[in-house]
């Protein structure tokens, strides 16, 4: 991933620096067999506690609406209707200011075709067209929808727009067989996809993970791949990131990190040079910054650990 | 491979044919066309001669079938000139005639006037006229899918006027098979034999279709044919290609004089002769067929593809190309020889030739599957990478290649070195290997269509075989499949590609056992009761079980049995009588004589003795084994012990199924199949809590059984738990070779050599996992680094860590790591 500055990234959790808050929408459709309900249910779960413990989202601004509220009320706001969705963006809306970063993430069943492709819910299925309606107040906030649901592909087209990044599970609509992006996905996204090992996870990094992982899933199994993640914006994927693990609470922690964040900053400058360089000059430079950054960290561990 | 005989798939042309075989025919024309039908070839023209100028038709077909061409197109020539009613089948006839001749030019001009006619008016025209149509577009109609099209309707519309009719459902069929359509083809014999189930021509379709679709009935089916028409010439060419595959030589050469005493005009005789003369090394016997060829063909192409085709399946490629390469240069324009050319030049690897020479074949036949299947796969292989590693040039899917040649190069080396000294015989190098991600490109590349049961080919110095990933973890062992197809290279090498197909096979399984334990098929329950049983092959037929088995084990039954043949011969006789009587059948002895001049022995005493050296060798096994009856399952006391055992762990007593067990064990310790006691046994031990003990007893089944993934992944987790990492290692690097895509084994492999202190393995280890694709790659490299650093190598760690770290430079692990080796670093030290 490209590195950004600190500050350009959208990150929960940051003790000393009151930046953007992050706000998380998950909505677990209808399930239609056992299976999926565990399935569906378990990686709301997942999503569900890293946003609370990792990325230092408030309860407040964490709604889980599930197809059955009595399956986990401890975490369950809400059924998963069509009217509950719109009162849930509705109070996303005024929770946050502009700046703040909403994710959305839909799990279950698929439907229907462009404007028209739905979310299975029970009652009414909300349509990308509602989406679309519920996201209008949301302006000038950062948002992501993650339709992980089979047959989502035309949510990319009907949703996408100007500081909304959408992703979904299939090339298109007709992708509506058993879908396993939503479980690769949310592991990437809760831990697994940093591949850079910066502390966060961007939704690009996510989304390439997934993508990868889901092929080798049916590479592996010998099957046919039936399933082709979308992603309706890269550049803005690449910005959005949040965090793997929690905040610091420790002044002198905090600021190392931020130290730290600067020299990856400069790596990053460094490694976009790299081509118009002598070798030699930027494996030096490349050396002596990674030295810089790995003593940081040897500081922050030392803190830590309670080491002086 | 069939060879596509288009021009010898006969015109017996009785407009006629619909009477079932039995029933009286009532007119001069349908007894005239029961005789031929039944093969009574010199009565039927008598019978036609007799009959005047009612009959010329009859006599016409009656002369083309006994390859009396001039008179044919005499006799059918007045009729065509005529306006009777059956000028039009005449000249359909004279048509189908001209273009066996050669005669394209002729032969277009008489179909044209008839099937301009026809699509003028042929809806007026009785159904006799209508299958005349349907024989005129058929002769257009290799490669040309308007005319197989047109023909195809005609046919059609006879059957819509008569729906009595054999011959148009007889034709399409033939239409439908030189298309290579089995399906549709296989429907429209049945509708013939569910009117006349003895009717000869659809019995030979059927046993085309058979032959098509690999399945072994196809001898048999042949056979009936022959019973109800010997004289039917595409039988007998059949009948002779298929004793050519079992490589019963003699058998196909009287064949082949079968077909020439009913119609010495006929290319299939002409080529059953040539290839058994040519396969023998009988270059004047070639010569004469070949000019018996000429005399009757003027460019006869399809000769030659036909015996390059049958030498193909003999093994002898680069040969098989130069019959090919013959046929192409008396005849440019044909497909078969363009096609066999261009199929057997890629498997001796020249593989931009070939895949021009099929580019062509596949312009002027677009239906051939085999040309069109090849070719999507050489643009399929065009994103395969190629590694060349010492005297191996490995070529695997992409993704694939740099793990699986990690592993199969250094294997193929020791293979190699192994092999020589074996068999006194280093073959040419580079020899290429290529694996495939999925087993029907494997099986395109072998045969030309999906649905090869092999799991790989040896064409000499290229081999072809399933990648690791084409099949699930546990269907086989692609390091000794490697090892196997490595040892034809040798075998085939060494003979000159003449040695039989049951004696390579015995010797790639043989070396395949010598290479590491439990490798190479080993005894079944099943094959020790059809020992028993007397229902294994007989030496002298040992060939029959790898192209015609009788039944669904025994492919499998006669592997075992020759690789038992060649162990008792280097046993009783030596390493040195295996590599002579290699060398005896480059010399082109056939197996009686090779026996005789290398071992001294005839084939039945060969036989004798290898029953009293397997009674003596599995005597406790077959004690525990009932002779096979050839239906049912195996039974004796061994299953009897092994149902009891297994009632008694579902019943939940292992202590009782235990004694049980251990005396099936004593009793057979090579059984792999379902329910093995060793297997039962190392479960109740670990159950118990005695992982030793268990992890023991899986050791000694996995030393049985090549593929056994389960069994060794729980042998390797006893092992892990036990800390036994020498006994963790060498499970671990046994399930590579089962299945090696798993990134999790190549980890656990390197945590088990790094307690072990083996840097060699760790790194390699460590390597593998990044070849895999793990998700997390750069975890994946910093161990690869820090193996680095164990295996003495600080520089490359470095490396490899700043590469690490460049990528992700807030990597903690990482970054401790070069801070670790800045450390150790000298001043102003790299």
């Amino acid at each position: 991933m490209t590195r950004l500055a600190a500050a350009l990234l959208v990150a929960g959790g940051l003790a000393v620096q009151q930046g953007p808050a992050t706000h998380v929408l998950i909505v677990s459709g209808l399930s239609g067999e056992p299976q999926y309900a565990t399935a569906f249910h378990a990686v709301a779960t997942q999503v569900f506690d890293a946003a609370r413990s990792r990325w230092g989202v408030s309860d407040s601004s964490l709604i889980y609406l599930a197809e059955d509220p009595a399956g986990d009320p401890a975490r369950i706001r809400g059924k998963a209707t069509r009217d509950e969705l719109a009162s849930a963006f509705g109070r996303l809306t005024r929770r946050s200011q502009p700046g703040d970063l909403v994710v959305v993430l839909l799990l279950g069943h698929g439907s229907g075709q462009g404007a028209e492709s739905r979310l299975s819910l029970p009652g009414p299925d909300p349509s990308a067209a509602d989406f679309v309606e519920w996201m209008k107040p949301l302006a000038g906030r950062t948002t992501v929808l993650v339709n992980a649901a089979s047959g989502s592909g035309d949510f990319v087209a009907a949703v996408g727009g100007p500081d909304r990044l959408v992703i979904t599970a299939t090339k298109s609509a007709f992708e509506r067989n058993e879908s396993v992006f939503a479980e690769i996905f949310a592991k990437g996204l809760t831990g697994e996809a940093d591949a850079d090992k910066d502390g966060r996870v961007s939704m690009l990094e996510a989304f390439q993970y997934a993508r990868r992982e889901v092929a080798k899933h049916y590479e592996s199994k010998g099957l046919l791949q039936t399933e082709h993640a979308l992603l309706s914006d890269s550049t803005l994927a690449r910005t959005v990131a949040l965090e793997t693990s929690a905040a610091p609470s420790d002044p002198r922690v905090a600021g190392l990190i931020a130290e730290r964040r600067s020299l990856e900053a400069q790596v990053d400058a460094l490694r976009r040079k790299k081509a118009t360089m002598d070798s030699v000059a930027y494996e030096h430079e490349l050396e002596r910054l990674l030295l810089l950054l790995a003593e940081k960290t040897a500081a922050i561990k030392a803190i830590q650990e309670g080491k002086p | 491979m069939p060879v596509r005989i288009v021009a010898m798939v006969l015109a017996l042309g009785m407009t006629g044919s619909r009477m079932p075989a039995g029933q009286v025919a009532q007119s001069p024309a349908a007894r005239v066309m029961a005789l031929a039908e039944t093969g009574r070839l010199a009565d039927a023209e008598r019978m036609a001669r007799d009959g005047g100028a009612a009959l010329l038709v009859p006599l016409g077909e009656v002369l083309a079938l006994q390859g009396k061409l001039a008179a044919a197109d005499s006799v059918l020539a007045v009729v065509a000139r005529g306006s009777g009613p059956e000028q039009r089948t005449a000249a359909a006839a004279l048509a189908e005639l001209a273009a066996r001749r050669g005669d394209f030019p002729g032969a277009r001009r008489l179909v044209d006037g008839l099937t301009a006619s026809y699509e003028r008016d042929g809806d007026r025209w009785p159904a006799r006229d209508r299958v005349a149509a349907g024989r005129a577009y058929a002769v257009l109609a290799s490669g040309d899918a308007e005319a197989a099209r047109a023909a195809l309707s005609a046919f059609d519309a006879a059957i819509a006027a008569d729906g009595g009719l054999l011959e148009p459902r007889l034709r399409t069929g033939d239409l439908f098979l030189d298309h290579y359509n089995a399906p549709d083809a296989e429907a429209s014999y049945q509708e013939v034999l569910a009117r006349a189930p003895e009717n000869a021509r659809a019995l030979l379709g059927m046993a085309r279709v058979q032959q098509f679709q690999g399945n072994p009935h196809a001898f048999e089916t042949v056979q009936r044919s022959l019973r109800v028409n010997p004289a039917l010439v595409s039988a007998l060419v059949l009948e002779g290609e298929l004793f050519l595959d079992a490589e019963a030589h003699d058998s196909a050469a009287a064949l082949g004089h079968r077909v020439l005493a009913v119609d010495s005009s006929a290319l299939g005789g002409w080529a059953l002769i040539g290839a058994t003369a040519f396969l023998g090394g009988d270059s004047a016997g070639f010569r004469k067929a070949s000019t018996g060829a000429r005399r009757f063909h003027p460019r006869p192409a399809a000769f030659f593809a036909m015996i390059a085709e049958w030498t193909a399946r003999h093994r002898r490629y680069a040969e098989s190309v130069q019959l090919a390469r013959e046929g192409v240069t008396v005849d440019p324009e044909s497909s078969e020889a363009l096609g066999v050319l261009g199929m057997n030049e890629l498997r001796i690897g020249a593989m931009d030739s070939g895949r021009a020479h099929l580019d062509r074949a596949f312009a002027r036949d677009p239906f051939h599957v085999w040309y069109k299947n090849t070719l999507d796969l050489l643009d399929e292989m065009a994103k395969f990478r190629t590694i060349t590693a010492g005297r191996f040039q490995i070529v695997a899917p992409a993704g694939q290649a740099d793990l699986l040649s990690m592993y199969l190069a250094p294997l193929l080396e020791e293979a190699y070195d192994t092999l020589v000294a074996r068999y006194e015989y280093r073959p040419p190098t580079p020899v290429r290997i290529e694996l495939y991600g999925r087993h029907a490109d494997f099986s395109v590349r072998t045969a030309g269509l999906t649905g090869l049961g092999a799991l790989g080919v040896s064409f000499g110095t290229v081999l072809a075989m399933d990648a690791p990933s084409a099949r699930d973890a546990g269907d086989f062992n692609w390091g000794s499949t490697a090892w196997h197809e490595l040892t034809h290279t040798f075998t085939l090498g060494l003979s000159g590609h003449k040695v039989p197909r049951w004696f390579s096979e015995g010797l790639s399984v043989v070396e395949e056992r010598r290479a590491r334990p439990g490798w190479g098929a080993g005894p079944s329950l099943a094959f020790l009761a059809a020992f028993k049983g007397d229902k294994l092959l007989a030496m002298n037929r040992l060939n029959e079980g790898f192209v015609r088995p009788s039944h669904p084990s025994e492919i499998q039954f006669s592997y075992y049995q020759a690789s038992l043949v060649c162990q008792m011969i280097e046993e009783q006789w030596g390493r040195t009588a295996l590599v002579a009587m290699l060398r005896a059948y480059g010399d082109g002895l056939d197996t009686p004589g090779v026996f005789q001049r290398v071992l001294g022995v005839s084939e039945v005493e060969l036989g004798r003795r290898f029953v009293n050296w397997f009674r003596q060798r599995f005597a406790g096994p077959l004690q525990g084994v009932e002779a096979w009856d050839g239906r049912s399952a195996p039974k004796g006391e061994f299953v009897t012990l092994l149902h009891e055992a297994g009632g008694s762990l579902q019943a939940g007593r292992p202590e009782e199924a235990r004694p049980k067990l251990e005396r099936a064990a004593a009793m057979f310790p090579q059984y792999t199949g379902e329910g093995a006691p060793l297997v039962l046994l190392a479960d109740i031990r670990a159950r118990a809590g005695d992982r030793k003990g268990a992890a023991d007893l899986l050791e000694r089944y996995n030393a049985v059984d090549e593929s056994s993934w389960e069994p060794n992944q729980r042998e390797a987790e006893l092992r892990e738990q036990l800390q036994d990492w020498s006994g963790a290692r060498k499970v671990l690097e046994r399930m590579i070779w089962i299945s090696p895509g798993e990134p999790t084994l190549h980890e656990r492999l390197a945590v088990a050599a790094e307690h072990l202190g083996d840097h060699r393995t760790a790194l390699r280890e460590r390597r593998a996992v990044l070849a895999v694709g793990p998700a997390d790659v750069s975890e994946a490299r910093y161990q690869l680094a820090r193996a680095m650093l164990a295996a003495g190598d600080p520089v490359g760690a470095r490396r490899e860590v700043l590469q690490v770290l460049e990528n992700a430079p807030g990597f903690e692990k990482a970054q401790a790591l070069l801070l670790e080796l800045a450390n150790r670093r000298p001043e102003g030290g790299p």
